[in-house]
């Protein structure tokens, strides 16, 4: 991305989502964008998608400037260039484990046995060759995910753009998606950005940047909320002193639930 | 048929029963009234088109076979007829249509009293029986038997008399009534009308030309209309059906418009449903086209299966209506079938239209949202 800007609405009533944005992620590299809510961040991940356009600046994808390209050429750059792996996995409910990851290769559902084996392939990888055939509702959220990821990975695209991945799943499947991207990243020389609120993403990016209000911030100085575990900016964020430590919080609610207790939070982060 | 299409589209087994039903309540009304109104200008029309006469000769103003209103003097009208080399044979017709009664039960049937020994006029095909009544008989049509039981050595009461069923016939069946043929001059006799006849009806030679005849004869007759045997078949099934096929077409109208209703709520709640997934097809990289793919196909392949199943109702419906009601003449046409058919993809592509348009308009980005 160079100079990406964003706004929505017009005049007074105009909001600015990007304000000259730069962005670059790498193939094999992992990039975690963090920020507060309303910083910007799904619109960040849609327009570097090629859902949304820029009001202005440049989005790239895989050598493709994507802004230039009329609304009828972008599905195929989504299709052939992107991966998806949405918050809510997203999955088809009336299709298989198997037939989601091959729908999107074959569009009319025509597979030959290359498509069907590289999709099984897939989702072996991913641990589900004992699922291929089960609808998304007898599932678990991990392995609902784990799908996504496989239909993601699909059609081999460069880049893999996750909004939230971890955020309905609990702490062990969490961290079993988290280290799936980052394999995805090294073994599969793919660049893979992730949003997300989830500290457990830290620990397999090679980069996080923190976006707020629109823009990227380097100085940026970053805690982990003891109670609802969301990653705050320490700057503004509402403080609690307990056993001679500093706490910062993503709001006032957190600190007041911090302070009923504090023993119950105060071992659960260190600053 | 697209795979999730097919997974849609049958995944909703109850959904898509009332969709098909709905459809092919309509498919088989719409099917089955215009079987019935083929039937019924088959038979309407039949024994004016199939009788041999080539010229009709009546009363000025006369319509059609059924107003028989006509009222023509015989005398004289050999000698007249003599001289025109285009006629090769005549012969008088009485028509009436009236009340006829076998014990208690009425029949509505059309009393005709035709020249056996000229044969003009009369029974198009004998199914049993004599060929010809004899003094104090009559040839019933068939269709009387089916209805009321009539038989061969029945009596039944008709113009005041009474008259010895002999043989039956068939063509002669004009759904609300059916003709009955006695003698002419017993006809004549019955019904207070010797010297007089309702029809003239003419056999010309094969090179006269009929339109030229009809001009001709009119020119040099006046009060008296000639009419061709197409042109008096065409009013006589007109004199029926005009006053049927309004209630008909508006009922054909009604129908397809409940088809169209079933299939396409059923569709456009089916769309709706799956709003997010069509989101989710678009924010991955499908187009609006393939998602339009997939509602058509979903509507046609309901239309389809609402066509096949309200033609399996009609095919198998239609001789159990026929026997409970036997005004039910039902006669399907493959020509009716393809025009249902096309009707049926029609109703579908209208079903499908408000979805697709609704499709046009979701923002990919939704699928964002937890």
């Amino acid at each position: 991305m160079h100079g990406v800007t964003k706004v929505f609405g017009a005049g007074e009533a105009a909001v600015i989502a990007l304000d000259n944005v730069d962005f670059e992620a790498r193939a094999g590299e992992v990039v975690v964008v963090m920020g507060p809510s309303g910083a910007g961040k799904t619109t960040f991940l849609t327009i570097a998608g090629a859902l949304l356009r820029p009001t202005s600046g440049s989005v790239e994808i895989a050598g493709i400037d994507v802004s230039s390209l009329k609304e009828r050429d972008l599905p195929p750059v989504r299709r052939e260039k992107v991966g998806f792996i949405f918050q809510s996995f997203n999955l088809l409910e009336s299709l298989s484990c198997l037939e989601n990851v091959l729908i999107v290769m074959t569009a009319d559902g025509a597979t030959t046995r290359g498509v069907t084996n590289r999709a099984k392939e897939l989702l072996d990888m991913l641990g589900l060759s004992h699922r291929l055939k089960l609808l998304p509702k007898h599932l678990s959220g991990g392995e609902k995910q784990r799908v996504a990821i496989g239909r993601a990975l699909a059609n081999n695209p460069d880049l893999i753009l996750a909004d939230e991945p971890t955020a309905n799943l609990d702490s062990k499947r969490g961290r079993e998606v988290m280290q799936f991207l980052r394999q995805i990243a090294f073994e599969m020389n793919k660049a893979v950005v992730i949003v997300s609120h989830d500290q457990r993403s830290r620990e397999v990016a090679h980069r996080v940047q923190w976006l707020e209000d629109g823009v990227f911030r380097a100085d940026v100085v970053t805690v982990r909320d003891p109670v609802c575990s969301r990653i705050v900016e320490v700057l503004g964020a509402p403080e609690a002193t307990f056993a001679d430590r500093s706490f910062h919080f993503c709001s006032d609610g957190c600190r007041e639930a911090f302070e009923a207790g504090p023993e119950t939070y105060a071992d659960a982060v260190t600053n | 048929m697209l795979l999730i299409a097919r997974r849609n589209l049958f995944s909703e087994r109850i959904r898509l029963s009332i969709a098909i039903g709905g459809v092919a309540l309509s498919v088989f009304l719409i099917m089955f009234l215009l079987s019935l109104y083929r039937g019924w200008s088959d038979k309407v029309g039949a024994f004016v088109e199939e009788v041999d006469v080539d010229i009709w000769i009546a009363r000025e103003g006369t319509a059609d076979f059924l107003s028989s209103a006509s009222f023509l003097p015989t005398g004289g009208v050999d000698e007249n007829f003599a001289v025109l080399p285009s006629i090769e044979r005549w012969s008088p017709l009485v028509v009436r249509p009236m009340s006829a009664k076998k014990g208690e039960t009425e029949m509505d049937v059309t009393l005709v009293g035709y020249d056996p020994d000229l044969g003009i006029g009369g029974p198009l095909r004998i199914e049993a029986g004599d060929p010809a009544p004899g003094p104090g008989e009559v040839i019933i049509d068939k269709v009387l038997t089916d209805r009321y039981g009539v038989q061969i050595g029945d009596m039944i009461r008709a113009a005041g008399k009474d008259w010895r069923v002999v043989g039956q016939a068939s063509g002669g069946d004009f759904v609300a009534a059916q003709i009955i043929f006695v003698r002419l001059e017993e006809a004549q006799e019955a019904l207070s009308m010797e010297g007089f006849a309702t029809y003239f009806v003419l056999q010309m030679v094969p090179t006269a030309d009929l339109d030229e005849f009809v001009t001709y004869f009119e020119g040099v007759q006046p009060g008296i209309t000639a009419i061709t045997r197409e042109d008096f078949a065409e009013a006589t099934r007109n004199r029926i059906l005009d006053d049927v096929v309004p209630v008909l077409l508006a009922i054909v109208v009604l129908a397809f418009i409940v088809g169209l209703a079933v299939a396409g709520l059923t569709i456009y709640t089916a769309t709706v449903e799956k709003l997010r997934e069509y989101g989710i097809l678009k924010a991955v990289g499908f187009k609006n086209t393939y998602l339009y793919r997939l509602v058509m196909e979903q509507s046609l392949v309901t239309g389809l299966l609402g066509f096949l199943a309200g033609m399996v109702l009609t095919l198998a419906l239609s001789p159990v209506a026929r026997d409970l009601v036997p005004q039910f003449v039902v006669l399907i046409r493959w020509q009716d079938i393809a025009v249902v058919g096309a009707s049926t993809v029609l109703m579908s592509v209208i079903a499908g239209y408000v979805p697709v348009r609704r499709l046009a308009t979701i923002d990919p980005t939704s699928v964002f949202r937890a």
